[in-house]
């Protein structure tokens, strides 16, 4: 019987309080258990028998230092926190009532933010709560949040993986897989900022008109490819090979400025292009002249004055017969 | 947003019914310059409609079928499982899932600020027997709802007439609602195998 507020009270049957309060707890005067809610019973498993005494049951989290319900509910009485002692990570928020005279105790509980794990664990279904409950809103929410969540993930994951290939196809050659002249130049502008040394290359076909004029464009797109595959099996990971012209490339080494270093790579570079490269049976026979700058060489270049030195050192190799490189001398400029 | 999700399903359905080929077939068809969707970005209002035009002519079979089948899809295709999951949150039997109906477009909009579901008035015209009315920009809606229901009926094991009525209204008679025993429905998400 439940006190109501005019004092009148209202018979409410144990298969009733089960209905509406899944998770009550009812005990007698000596705070044993007259009526466990069914969903309650799942949590405490089978310690959830008649007669029990509820500090078997529970172990009280606040208010601290409490055993007794008389006093859970004299210090408490709306709001308290207990945890059954068969399943210590379950933390349940509860309100409680002294019914009557007689000194019955009513308690009802919930799982609070704990009611996704729990429901994983006890395997509670939408019949374990009442339908007044928003048990279900809250699963349906965590749900959809995840849901969302990951799809957005995904969002990101394709939108940067979009921006990636746009950015990689913004900064390569199609035709030899090479970087292009906009990237030769963001890595030449990056390193001057810095203040790094590096050795630069700038590499010019030689007789490539004439392979293209006799041979066609097809054979000059070959032979291009080839110094392609040429410059990337030459340069190191660091190192930067680009085509910048329609023959022209330039190579950038980050930290090389040895001199002896650079001309065996460049003489290196220059004999493998010279090796006749077999088109549709037709050998192309193109060689290469280099010009070679050093950082350390120019007073803290910039990248046009770097671009304008090497343009200088390529035009004396050209000037020396072809087929060479030239490292443009210290104090150049 | 509606229209995006609306494509990004209809791209789903065509790729897993009847293969890529087909889908990329429906893009050029539709002259569209992508050929993936995004369910969270936004396209142009009736675009969905216009797709799907084109995937009814790709298909050949009437455009009404199409979103009825990609309906159906949603809720049957374990690659889609979170949808299924999310209407069966609605309700513990499938007349309860109709009545949670009215409150789908207020717990979309939790879900994911910006998100407008059709707004959906359920009205029950005798003993088992519903009009649902749902009101939408994007035509396709009804008959997506329709495939839907159609499915959730069976998820939830009943036994139901549902047909369209009109452009904006489709009615549900349920025969039997332990017609069958259904799909179990566990409340803790299944946990993801990878």
């Amino acid at each position: 019987m439940t006190q109501g507020p005019a004092g009148r009270e209202f018979p409410l049957g144990a298969d009733a309080l089960c209905r509406f309060m899944p998770m009550h707890l009812l005990l007698d005067p000596e705070e044993k258990v007259i009526s466990i809610g069914p969903t309650l019973r799942r949590v405490l498993g089978e310690a959830a028998v008649e007669g029990a005494s509820f500090d078997q049951l529970f172990e009280v989290r606040s208010p601290g230092g409490v055993t007794r319900v008389s006093e859970l509910i004299t210090r408490s009485a709306n709001r308290f926190r207990l945890s059954p002692r068969q399943a210590h990570n379950v933390s349940l928020r509860g309100l409680g009532q002294r019914l009557g005279a007689d000194g019955t105790l009513l308690l009802n509980l919930t799982f609070g933010i704990d009611l996704i794990a729990a429901v994983r664990e006890f395997s509670l279904t939408d019949t374990d709560f009442a339908a007044t409950d928003l048990a279900m809103e809250l699963l349906y929410l965590a749900e959809a949040n995840a849901a969302v969540t990951q799809e957005l993930r995904g969002l990101n994951l394709r939108l940067e993986g979009a921006r990636l290939a746009a950015e990689e196809e913004a900064l390569t050659d199609p035709l030899t897989g090479l970087r292009n002249r906009r990237a030769a130049d963001l890595v030449l502008e990056r390193l001057c900022k810095a203040r790094a040394p590096f050795g630069l290359m700038h590499l010019d076909l030689d007789y490539f008109k004439a392979v293209n004029d006799t041979l066609g464009h097809a054979a000059g797109d070959f032979v291009l490819e080839n110094v392609g595959r040429i410059l990337r099996e030459q340069i190191r990971a660091e190192d930067c090979a680009a085509r910048i012209g329609g023959d022209e490339f330039v190579i950038i080494l980050p930290g090389r400025t040895d001199a002896q270093i650079l001309r065996s790579i460049a003489a290196r570079i220059i004999a493998k292009v010279s090796e006749p490269a077999i088109f549709e049976g037709s050998p192309c026979r193109v060689s290469g002249s280099i010009g070679v700058v050093r950082s350390p060489d120019l007073d803290r270049p910039d990248a046009a004055q770097v671009m304008a030195a090497s343009d200088r050192a390529l035009y004396a190799a050209k000037h020396a017969g072809r087929g060479q490189a030239v490292l443009l001398a210290g104090g150049a400029d | 947003m509606m229209d995006a999700l609306l494509l990004r399903s209809l791209e789903g359905y065509v790729r897993d019914t009847f293969g890529q080929p087909v889908w990329l077939a429906i893009c050029r068809r539709a002259s569209l310059k992508i050929e993936t969707f995004e369910p969270m970005l936004r396209y142009d209002p009736g675009m969905a409609d216009r797709v799907a035009v084109h995937a009814a002519q790709e298909l050949g079979r009437p455009v009404g079928t199409i979103w009825e089948d990609m309906g159906t899809y949603l809720v049957t295709d374990p690659g889609h499982e979170g949808v299924r999951r999310l209407l069966r949150f609605g309700g513990q039997g499938f007349v309860d899932f109709l009545h949670s109906l009215e409150d789908a477009p207020g717990r979309a909009r939790l879900a994911l600020p910006g998100l407008d579901l059709p707004e959906v008035t359920l009205t029950e015209t005798a003993p088992d027997q519903f009009d649902i009315d749902c009101q939408s920009r994007v035509q396709g809606v009804q008959r997506v709802l329709v495939g839907m229901l159609t499915a959730m009926a069976d998820d939830y094991g009943a036994l139901c007439l549902v047909e369209p009525v009109g452009a904006a209204r489709i009615r549900v008679r349920v025969l039997d609602s332990a017609y069958a025993s259904g799909r179990a429905f566990a409340l803790a998400k299944p946990e993801r195998r990878e």
